[in-house]
């Protein structure tokens, strides 16, 4: 037990010694379990919300669309009459509908969209009844919108809008489980829209479309020749809405349940029959797209961390091994030596991780509401006990992989050499050196700095890459984000897309900032390495500002392989993450960008410790050596 | 015992043999302990005899070496004032230099500083030429092993008179 | 007892007039040198000897431009070297002036030749010429077989050596030695003198600050320090002695005669 607590106190004191590093070490760690978190948290997250608004709205297990039928010697089509089989069929247990379904285009506000318009009796429906977050259900010249669909459109409650051209009120805004919210109206899972979309005129991209509900006769007073009654739906209830997708597959007229038919005409389709899980899935699309950003994002963040952390790990090793060989000397066993070691970790791991996960919990909300459709925000992503072990895990391996060499080679060098503070003696690299005779005097010594401390340099180009890949991963995502909004752009804000420019952002920032703690790290660490050798070098003639130079161009002399390194990275991450895995190239000139922006930025954060560190006056360090 | 060193004992003023005998022991400390009370006396007869020391019997009391009462004469006290500005060092006996020093401090013969500071000099000099001959000889010759031996010994010289130095300017700090 | 004597009539090399340096302040100011003037002729050797925390390195540092003075002027050669800025100050140190420390300071993962060369380079000469003239001063200093060795596979004499070609390697006007055989063995520092025997009868400058008797035996000219200030000045080569004389004394010095 004194044991532990000698640990604790020795961990304690030498963290209250250096609390710039420990400063450093904590952030790095903590904007990766940070990120880490929210990777996390979102993956179960929005089937939460889903759930409630099937509850909410008696949301159907099945949805079926049946094409119309006009029987002989009638005027108008009317449901066909595969409608009253299905709703005597096996296992369902109640229905609501058949209900009209035209296809117009809705303009509000100068912009235009497809809208999926159904028509409703006014009084509530018992399966299927929409929840009104604003305003009345429907009423004649009035009608009302999909809660996402209308945030995209601009409108609110009163607000004027014309359904193919006829002016319409909006009467009220609800959600629904029956159909998948703007804009994943088309992206039900397999790849199809639901419902038959009518051919020609409709020059509208599959992720402008929209559900909007006006009265039945509405409806159907926008039934024309040309634009006609596309189908009919109708809700079922199931006895067992698990074996919603069997009904379905079972029961279903055609191929397969809700894939895309564009074109085909009326009566022309069999049915389609969606089960509740594929509307669930579809709409879970919001958030898989960011579950595909944060994933590798949280990957990257992770690996910045551990580069950060390993770098100033290695910046402190001749002290810990000094340390090591202290407590040897008096008479620490190993045991203690090792659990002082980890105790000093470990601390800051914890601390990291407790941090990362209360940040992680406070920022998710912002990020994850799915979409305005779903009822209620999901709220805190719940950090379940296995999330924050997790998540407590991977910060404690983070601050181990990182410190584990320095440690072991502390633990292996004999007492007396450790207390002789032999330090790692500077490897001798007689390419780099001969090399560096014939370059400018910066680059010189900032070569040769190189060859002393290979690891250093190697880790440098290693949070480079990992940044860079980073960045050009966005790059990809925005290339192929204009290119999905290509064809017609109706001008709608694409919340999807939205929301995944935001995680990118949020990303992004992390991402740089740990860049930027490493690249300060690293290159503060070999300031103070170095401080002995540059005042030789300074009392040999170089000038401070050569000297300063040369601390900077060794870590961009390992920067720049790094970066380029990081663009096929960054491609191939992109492409391993997004949905389609196709590889999306960024234009040339957006990657050099990228590039040279990154080395730049070593280069700018490399010089102000080094300029910081030649404040000192030569005599002066001389002189502390030496003694 | 040195003749020199006793007669600076007495520049200071006439004294007994007895007295003689016992500033020497304090000024030599355990490095007296072996001196011989027989060595002073034999030393005295022999400068009595050369004439630089005069010998008075003090009045009613028998007659002893010890009971006598020695002073300087004019020849003596000439020796003397040679000897503290003679630099040839004596080898490793360090006590005369020592004796020279309290002995030229006590009577104001001399600043012992200026002495230490002269012998120092000299000292140097005799450095430097032993290293000069040390050089010019073929290496691990045993006449340089010999030349190595005098310049680590001048060396330790120098580093007991920088000692030197300092106890005796703290001495004249002292009222 | 602050001024040394002028010697001859032609202009020392190197001049102090009024150097002090000056830490803290108030009651902790401490003076670690203290309103020294001093003049060096070129070719001469000059030893600065002192108790240790006199001041003796710091007053290196200052002539060499390690470092700033708090009060006073030093002339290099006629130019102001305690009013250059930090460019002029590295010219300095790369073309008219050597250092050689006690510590060594040299790159461990550099062999002797490369260590030699470096200020070579970083004055910006060819590799080519570098090397040369790094190759021509391990000859001089007698280490021409070991130019491919690395420092932990030299003696401590030997690193020193390699030190002082590294000083030379400019062919500067004044050579700066902080305690040069501080670190050293008795053997060692034999090599080490026989190195600056050799400069000095090539008239090389030499301002050697030191504590060992034996290197300042071997100056023209031997000033004490003590508390930031000069206290003394011996004159070694040229001038007379006391009544000892040098000659036959080392049959003396060596116990032979009585």
């Amino acid at each position: 037990m004194g044991k532990l607590v000698l640990a604790g106190r020795l961990a304690a004191r030498d963290i209250r010694r250096h609390p710039g590093q420990a400063v450093l070490l904590l952030l790095a760690i903590t904007a990766a379990t940070a990120v880490l978190t929210l990777g996390l948290a979102l993956h179960g997250v929005t089937s939460q919300p889903y759930q409630q608004t099937r509850a909410a709205t008696n949301g159907p297990d099945v949805v079926a669309y049946l094409p119309p039928v006009t029987k002989p010697g009638q005027v108008r089509p009317g449901p066909p009459a595969e409608a009253a089989t299905l709703t005597r069929a096996a296992g369902v247990t109640g229905h609501g509908g058949p209900y009209p379904v035209v296809w117009t285009i809705i303009a509000a506000r100068g912009l235009t969209a497809g809208a999926e318009t159904q028509g409703r009796p006014q009084a509530a429906s018992a399966v299927d009844q929409p929840k009104l977050t604003a305003g009345r259900w429907v009423r004649p010249g009035q009608v009302v919108i999909e809660r996402t669909f209308a945030e995209a459109l601009g409108v609110g409650v009163g607000d004027r809008v014309t359904l193919d051209g006829r002016a319409f009120t909006v009467g009220g805004i609800a959600v629904t489980a029956a159909a998948p919210p703007y804009p994943n109206l088309c992206y039900v899972s397999g790849g199809g829209c639901m419902g038959t979309i009518p051919a020609g005129g409709f020059a509208i991209s599959p992720r402008d479309l929209g559900v909007v509900w006006v009265t039945e006769p509405d409806v159907l007073g926008l039934a024309t020749p040309a634009d006609p009654l596309s189908s009919y739906v109708l809700d079922l209830k199931l006895a067992h809405p698990a074996q919603a997708q069997a009904f379905a597959r079972a029961n279903s007229g055609g191929p397969r349940p809700g894939t895309i038919r564009y074109g085909a005409g009326q009566g022309a389709g069999p049915t389609d029959l969606v089960p509740w899980t594929g509307i669930a899935a579809a709409d879970g699309l919001l958030v898989q797209d960011e579950q595909q950003v944060l994933s590798p994002g949280a990957l990257l963040a992770v690996l910045l961390a551990v580069a950060s952390v390993a770098v100033l790990a290695g910046g402190r090793m001749a002290e810990h091994t000094r340390r090591t060989g202290l407590l040897k000397a008096v008479g620490a066993g190993p045991g203690l030596v090792a659990a002082v070691f980890l105790a000093e970790n470990l601390l800051l791991a914890l601390a990291a991780a407790v941090a990362g996960l209360a940040i992680g919990r406070l920022t998710a909300p912002l990020i994850t509401s799915p979409g305005a459709a779903l009822v209620g925000t999901p709220g805190a992503p719940s950090l379940t006990v296995p999330i924050a072990a997790e998540v407590v895990a991977v910060a404690v391996a983070v601050a181990l992989a990182a410190t584990g060499v320095p440690a072991i080679r502390a633990a292996r060098t004999s007492t007396i050499s450790a207390l002789a503070g032999a330090a790692r003696r500077p490897r001798r690299r007689r390419a780099l050196i001969a090399l560096s005779r014939h370059l400018p005097v910066p680059l010189l010594i900032g070569l040769r700095l190189v060859g002393r401390r290979t690891r250093r340099a190697l880790l440098g180009a290693a949070s480079v890459t990992v940044t860079a890949a980073g960045i050009v991963a966005v790059l990809a995502f925005h290339v192929t984000a204009s290119g999905k909004l290509g064809g017609v752009t109706s001008g709608l804000s694409n919340p999807v897309i939205d929301r995944d420019e935001q995680m990118l952002l949020v990303l992004t920032v992390v991402l740089v900032t740990l860049a930027v703690l490493n690249a300060l790290c690293a290159a503060w660490t070999t300031v103070l390495d170095t401080r002995a050798t540059a005042a030789v070098a300074r009392a040999l003639g170089a000038t401070p500002r050569q000297v300063s130079a040369g601390i900077a161009a060794a870590q961009v002399i390992p920067a720049v392989p790094g970066a380029l390194l990081g663009i096929p990275l960054g491609i191939g991450l992109y492409a391993a993450a997004s949905s389609s895995g196709r590889a999306t190239v960024p234009p040339a000139w957006w990657l050099a960008a990228a590039v040279l922006g990154t080395v730049l930025a070593v280069a700018v954060l490399a010089s102000l410790p080094a300029l910081a560190g030649t404040r000192r006056g030569v005599a002066e360090i001389l002189q502390a050596e030496a003694a | 015992m040195q003749q020199e060193v006793v007669l600076a004992m007495l520049a200071k003023e006439p004294s007994h043999g007895y007295e003689l005998r016992a500033r020497l022991q304090q000024a030599l400390g355990p490095a007296g302990d072996a001196m011989n009370a027989g060595q002073i006396y034999v030393t005295l007869s022999r400068l009595e005899k050369a004439g630089l020391v005069s010998c008075e019997q003090s009045a009613g009391l028998p007659d002893r070496p010890d009971r006598k009462v020695y002073a300087l004469t004019a020849s003596g006290q000439r020796r003397v004032a040679d000897w503290i500005t003679d630099t040839t060092w004596p080898g490793p006996g360090l006590a005369e230099f020592h004796l020279k020093l309290i002995a030229a401090a006590a009577a104001r013969l001399a600043d012992p500083l200026t002495i230490i500071d002269a012998q120092r000099r000299e000292l140097l000099r005799s450095l430097r030429d032993t290293q000069r001959a040390a050089m010019a000889e073929p290496d691990r010759s045993d006449a340089a092993l010999l030349l190595e031996g005098i310049v680590l010994r001048l060396q330790a010289d120098l580093r007991w008179l920088e000692a030197c130095e300092r106890h005796w300017t703290g001495r004249k700090d002292q009222p | 007892m602050n001024k040394t004597n002028e010697s001859d009539g032609a202009a020392p090399l190197l001049r102090a007039r009024g150097l002090s340096k000056h830490y803290g302040k108030d009651a902790s100011l401490v003076r670690a040198v203290d309103g020294v003037d001093l003049d060096v002729d070129a070719g001469e050797t000059l030893a600065v000897t002192g108790p240790s925390g006199c001041g003796k390195s710091t007053l290196l540092h200052l002539l060499g431009g390690l470092d700033r003075a708090s009060a006073g002027e030093i002339w290099l050669a006629g130019q102001r070297v305690d009013e250059m800025g930090e460019r002029a100050l590295a010219r300095l140190r790369r073309e008219a002036v050597g250092f050689v420390f006690q510590a060594f300071h040299l790159m461990d993962e550099l062999t002797a030749v490369e260590n030699v060369e470096l200020p070579a380079l970083l004055a910006g000469q060819s590799p080519r010429a570098a090397r040369r003239r790094a190759a021509g001063l391990l000859e001089r200093v007698g280490l021409a077989d070991r130019a491919g060795f690395l420092p932990s596979a030299l003696s401590g004499g030997q690193r020193q050596r390699v030190a002082v070609a590294r000083a030379l390697v400019a062919d500067p006007l004044v050579v700066l030695a902080d305690e040069p055989t501080g670190n050293l063995d008795s053997e060692s520092t034999l090599d080490v003198l026989r190195l600056f025997d050799r400069l000095h009868e090539a008239g090389q400058t030499l301002v050697i600050v030191t504590h060992d008797a034996r290197i300042a035996a071997t100056a023209d000219r031997l000033i004490s320090m003590r508390d930031g200030a000069f206290v003394d000045q011996t004159r070694l080569t040229g001038g007379t002695g006391g009544t000892g004389g040098t000659r036959g004394s080392l049959g003396a010095l060596a116990g032979l005669e009585g």
